[in-house]
């Protein structure tokens, strides 16, 4: 393991769909840190496998949650894709030459350093690490009480939970994460477009907001709507977050979104923001 | 069909239902004594493998026949290379083989270095799509019309969107944010339009700020925030694309965002 807590962190269902979203977060990274085509195309195929297991396999052909964690360390990126499904060692190891044979084949012939485990209370862990020469670590998800986005089962289905730390990174992956779920929700590329634009405004102010050292929100996508929540923020933080996204031409966030909520949640404040596609 | 449901059915029509014992350990007996017959049958036999390994590129710069190419290459190279006796199935053998034949091939290109050429092309090909959509019916395309349309994924579109953001940049003639001299320039042209149009109620900070952004972009700012125009309504009005409205708008904002910053 190379660092404690990770820069980003998704927490999906294993949902044929969110391979696209893995692969974008991926490329985000790669953005961020200057990581070259084939290296991309590399770490992209190999994460790609270990997601595709967890569609595919996991849950006996139902659905569940489908865990990925991005690490970045000096001269390496590391990937981790958890499920919590039934285990997938079984057939990993099996000398069977079934998908997963040639699936374990390629990850083990793309990542110099990969490690498969037993998740406590069931499920596996495919943890990979990719040698990317020259690039630096960044900053991680704060490491204290760092937990991963919390996404309730019921709600897996339709919901996204990621958490982003530093802002830099954030800057590169939000924006492409939103297009996805944007994508997903079929709103026109005009829609897309703004949801990539409030992407950008809450990067900006989210991190400058009470001590957040990182970002976390739930994304719902819906039929022509999508609704964040952002949080959990200090108080007060949720409305600064609204007024000081105006980047001088007043109320971005206020433009680009059709409802806006502060809802508290104990000490803490939830941003609640609904963008739909009325075309 | 996904990669791995090719892969899945790659392994069943494959050689793996032929118990280890018989005619696939056969077949490599026979190759190794130099029987051609023998070569090409388990060509045949592996040749999805290489299919599905090279499908995994696919969506990269290069043509898929090119990428097949390599990877039977990749794979003559692992059959000519392989050992029955060490007891590991050919596959395990085969994949890290011919992957190292298509990574090569990437390297050889020089595809690290270059915008890959296929990428561009089909994010220009979306970009007008994207018009063409627009204009029959009167509003922005969603991204499966698009991939409909264009008979691509729809992670093929969404690459080419975020590509477009990429290379645009490279053509256009607006000045660059931080290019001071160019930017006061633009400050001082700003049109008698904008006068009309008020944005907001700026103060005199923000005025300042936004003197320095290009005419051009402060007028699609307005449109955008203050007139309340779609971006594809907005390509009409200037003559450019709903992308390339996108980026500029994502950009100026950007700059907004930094030039408030440091006057504050």
């Amino acid at each position: 393991m190379i660092a404690a807590a990770p820069n980003v962190s998704l927490t999906l269902s294993n949902q044929p769909e969110n391979v696209l979203l893995v692969r974008e977060t991926l490329s985000g990274l790669a953005e961020t840190v200057g990581v070259d085509g084939v290296e991309l195309n590399d770490i992209r195929t190999a994460v790609t496998e270990a997601c595709n297991n967890v569609v595919l396999h996991a849950y006996e052909g139902g659905e569940g949650p489908l865990q990925v964690e991005l690490y970045l360390a000096p001269a390496a990126v590391e990937v981790v894709v958890r499920d919590h499904g039934t285990g997938i060692r079984p057939h990993i190891r099996s000398e069977e030459e079934n998908a997963l044979g040639i699936g374990l084949s390629i990850i083990q012939a793309l990542a110099p350093r990969v490690e498969f485990k037993d998740v406590e209370g069931g499920g596996t862990e495919v943890r990979m690490e990719f040698s990317t020469p020259g690039t630096e670590a960044l900053a991680p998800l704060a490491e204290a009480g760092f937990q991963a986005p919390t996404v309730t089962e019921a709600a897996l289905a339709t919901t996204t939970g990621l958490a982003l730390a530093p802002s830099e990174l954030a800057g590169h992956v939000l924006p492409r994460v939103m297009c996805v779920l944007a994508a997903r929700a079929r709103f026109t590329t005009d829609r897309i477009s703004d949801a990539e634009m409030l992407a950008d405004a809450l990067v900006s102010r989210g991190f400058q907001s009470g001590a957040q050292q990182h970002m976390t929100l739930s994304v719902q996508v819906g039929t022509r709507e999508v609704e964040l929540r952002l949080g959990p923020l200090g108080g007060g933080d949720a409305g600064k977050l609204i007024a000081n996204t105006g980047a001088g031409i007043g109320p971005v966030v206020e433009k680009l979104t059709d409802e806006r909520r502060i809802a508290s949640e104990g000490a803490f404040e939830m941003l609640e923001l609904t963008m739909r596609d009325k075309r | 069909m996904t990669v791995t449901e090719m892969a899945v059915s790659t392994a069943t029509r494959g050689p793996r239902f032929v118990p280890g014992t018989s005619e696939e350990q056969q077949l490599f007996a026979r190759h190794q004594q130099g029987d051609r017959l023998a070569r090409e049958e388990l060509v045949r036999r592996f040749m999805p493998l290489a299919r599905s390994l090279a499908r995994r590129y696919d969506r990269s710069s290069e043509p898929f026949e090119d990428l097949l190419q390599v990877a039977s290459l990749g794979l003559l190279k692992a059959l000519d290379r392989f050992d029955p006796e060490m007891g590991h199935p050919f596959a395990s053998f085969a994949v890290p083989t011919i992957l190292g034949e298509m990574r090569r091939h990437f390297r050889d290109a020089g595809w690290s270095v270059h915008v890959p050429r296929g990428a561009q092309e089909r994010a220009l090909k979306v970009r007008d799509a994207q018009e063409r959509l627009a204009n029959e019916r009167g509003r922005a395309p969603t991204v499966q019309e698009l991939a409909q349309y264009l008979e691509l994924g729809q992670g093929e579109v969404i690459d080419a969107l975020q590509a477009i953001q990429a290379y645009e940049s490279l053509s256009l003639d607006a000045p660059r944010p931080g290019a001071t001299d160019e930017a006061t320039s633009y400050g001082d042209a700003m049109g008698e339009e904008d006068s009309r149009y008020e944005l907001v109620e700026l103060d005199a900070t923000v005025s300042a700020v936004l003197g320095r952004i290009p005419q051009r972009e402060r007028q699609i700012l307005r449109m955008r925030f203050v007139e309340d125009l779609t971006q594809t309504e907005i390509a009409a009005r200037v003559g450019i694309s709903q992308m390339q409205v996108s980026r500029l708008l994502r950009r100026s904002l950007d700059q907004l965002r930094a030039l408030t910053d440091t006057k504050s």
